[in-house]
């Protein structure tokens, strides 16, 4: 059973169709990298999974529940990283991950927050308001959330950006663990080669359409689109 | 549902159209005047159709919300949009008419009573909801906000007509009855010629308003779909 | 039960988060002491009149205060995206209102009482033995406003032309609460029977009891399609 499985999604704005039939398969343990030009409807399509707008037709699947009848359900699997980073400004990095954890029924121990803290490379911020963080040490902390979490599936919205070269690599360490523990990874990135460490799969979506490609084409020097 | 519209919207604007004429006629020409209010008696004959059918106007908007978040039909949300618009009509006719009706009979433009406060609240409610249509872009949304926003207001005008009737007669005890007029038999005739005809006209206009949007919501989709297989 | 531990949990983080930056509450406060001295320098009163009025005013400044509060109480939320994380957790959405819900009355409360003694001083008021009732009266006509503001605060948040929407739609609903607020304040402190101010109370509580439930239903098709 596909961990998600999109079917003929399709989304339209008033008269702007960003979405055409889109369909894909993602196993638990692989990982899709999707690229596409900037307004492709990349960052729709994660918005569409993450239960946040209904497709204008077409349905998906994750981890066998409906995508639009089971909406609490597909809540309960997944956690998406993406631009906003979802973190209280007034709040430090410790009550976050607090926050976060307990609108989940979670009450991970001060020990194991500091651990997911210290993975990402923030333990020593872990006293600062968010109001004091760059955008990558946020990113950081979304990583640490999703440790704490430990979502079945992961929406990613250009994970590498806002990182350094460290911090990339650190994302990649940590997709490539949640990978090994039977979690799904669906990306989306502008950037070939790093997510072709990763990506078990990968597809481009251009004018609304996916087109699935090989992985090693991300690594070949012609271009995508 | 569009179809039956585009049959019988016709009949019901010249039904509409008949009715109010032969109202007008009886109520301006062939009636009495009205023993205290003399001639000026003569606007209740539209002063009370456009009251009546305001309120309809609301209870079609409130039924229409709770069946749309229901049933989810973008038919049964234009018909709620549309109704709004209409009501806006209908509810400022009342008013205005009860204000010039107020003028020579009570010597005042307006007067803090619990109907007219009502209907001004029901027309505020009504503006807020055209404004917030126009203010969101998530057709879908819009939708469902819209609706939520006529229930929480169909739940609170009685509220707001009982609480107003309280304070009122609590500060002016010695209030004029304002509608207390008896109705002579002949003056009852126009004035059930004048609903009948004012509620046969206010279908007629939501039918065609209704229609109206549905159209263009079509019309956007498709030019999406045309637009995007001529794509750059 | 998961329910009210959300209601906690973001309760927790609002007033947190208010009691780090102070930002909700002394703005709203000197905003309501400025309508004060306007009110106060645009009719010239007796001593009479003005003990006549000052429910009135005071319910004025509240309620635009108020409204002020619970438009930043989502603003808030706009920041990294917040909102959508809410709308992405698998927490019941009458439990996000419920939460807000709280934050807002608190604020608005702790406003009120500290102005309410300015009012006391300035208009020369004899509320000896009155005080039980008129927080009972603060608290049912805050409860009134919050109620229906929540919501609305939810729906305008995510529009164009947001901190003109909600007073627009707010206002209208909520003539009840301020007529009710008025006439209670007013005839506890002018030490009529209490047959006579009674009544507004009952209002008030019934106002409360059905639109806190209405809202709490409703809050649903907000945060959800």
């Amino acid at each position: 059973m596909p961990a998600i499985q999109g079917i003929q999604l399709s989304k339209s704005y008033r008269h702007y169709q960003v979405l055409r039939n889109v369909s894909f398969e993602v196993a638990p343990g692989e990982c899709y990298a999707l690229f596409g030009p900037n307004g492709a409807g990349k960052t729709t399509l994660l918005k569409v999974l993450a239960t946040l707008q209904k497709p204008s037709s077409g349905r998906f699947e994750m981890m066998g529940y409906d995508g639009i009848q089971d909406r609490n359900q597909v809540r309960g699997v997944l956690m998406m990283i993406a631009h906003g980073s979802y973190l209280y400004s007034e709040l430090d990095a410790v009550e976050n991950l607090r926050f976060a954890a307990g609108l989940r029924s979670l009450s991970p121990t001060a020990r194991e927050i500091k651990l997911a803290l210290d993975r990402v490379g923030i333990g020593a911020f872990a006293d600062f308001k968010i109001r004091y963080f760059s955008e990558g040490m946020k990113k950081r902390l979304s990583i640490a959330k999703a440790i704490l979490i430990r979502p079945k599936v992961l929406l990613m919205d250009e994970p590498y950006s806002s990182l350094d070269e460290r911090g990339i690599a650190m994302m990649n360490h940590f997709i490539r663990e949640s990978l090994e523990q039977g979690a799904a990874v669906l990306m989306t990135s502008h950037n070939r080669v790093q997510s072709a460490e990763v990506a078990g799969k990968a597809g481009v979506l251009h004018q609304g359409v996916l087109r699935e490609i090989a992985v090693k084409d991300l690594v070949a020097p012609h271009e995508l689109f | 549902m569009i179809r039956w519209i585009r049959r019988f919207e016709g009949w019901f604007g010249t039904a509409g159209a008949v009715c109010i004429t032969i109202g007008l006629y009886f109520g301006l020409v062939a009636s009495p005047p009205d023993s205290y209010q003399g001639e000026v008696v003569r606007i209740m004959y539209v002063h009370v159709p456009f009251a009546s059918t305001s309120m309809t106007a609301y209870a079609v908007l409130t039924v229409a919300s709770l069946w749309y978040l229901w049933k989810r039909d973008s038919l049964v949300d234009n018909l709620a949009h549309a109704t709004a618009g209409i009501g806006v009509f209908f509810t400022s006719g009342a008013l205005f008419t009860g204000s010039v009706w107020g003028k020579p009979t009570w010597n005042t433009w307006w007067t803090w009573d619990a109907r007219l406060v009502s209907f001004t609240i029901l027309l505020l409610i009504l503006i807020g909801y055209l404004m917030l249509r126009t203010f969101i872009e998530d057709k879908e949304r819009e939708a469902r906000y819209a609706a939520i926003l006529a229930i929480v207001g169909a739940v609170d005008l009685p509220i707001v007509h009982f609480s107003v009737e309280w304070w009122r007669t609590l500060h002016q005890p010695l209030s004029i009855s304002q509608r207390g007029i008896a109705i002579a038999g002949v003056m009852l005739y126009p004035l059930i010629f004048m609903s009948v005809g004012f509620y046969l006209l206010f279908t007629y206009m939501v039918g065609v308003r209704t229609q109206m949007l549905y159209l263009k919501q079509l019309l956007e989709a498709k030019k999406g779909r045309l637009l995007g297989e001529v794509r750059l | 039960m998961n329910f009210f531990n959300v209601i906690r949990w973001l309760a927790w983080k609002d007033l947190l988060s208010e009691m780090r930056s102070r930002e909700n509450i002394s703005s709203m406060f000197f905003f309501a002491f400025i309508v004060i001295l306007i009110f106060s320098f645009s009719f010239s009163m007796d001593q009479k009149t003005a003990q006549e009025l000052m429910p009135g005013i005071m319910w004025v400044a509240f309620i635009f205060t108020g409204i002020i509060g619970l438009g930043k109480s989502f603003t808030a939320e706009l920041q990294n995206d917040c909102l959508e994380n809410l709308q992405m957790n698998p927490i019941p959405r009458g439990a996000i209102y419920l939460g807000k819900l709280v934050s807002n009355l608190l604020f608005m409360l702790v406003v009120e009482v500290i102005l309410f003694p300015l009012f006391v001083i300035f208009f020369n008021l004899d509320i000896f033995e009155k005080i039980p009732l008129i927080m009972l009266i603060l608290i049912a006509g805050t409860l009134g406003v919050s109620a229906v503001g929540t919501l609305f605060s939810a729906m305008t948040v995510q529009i164009r032309a947001r901190e003109v929407m909600l007073p627009i739609l707010l206002l209208p609903l909520i003539v009840p609460v301020i007529i009710g607020a008025v006439e209670a304040t007013g005839g506890v402190l002018q030490g009529e029977s209490v047959l006579l101010y009674r009544p507004w109370i009952e209002l008030l509580i019934i106002f409360d009891v059905i639109f806190t439930i209405v809202s709490f239903w409703v809050f649903e098709f907000i945060l959800d399609y």
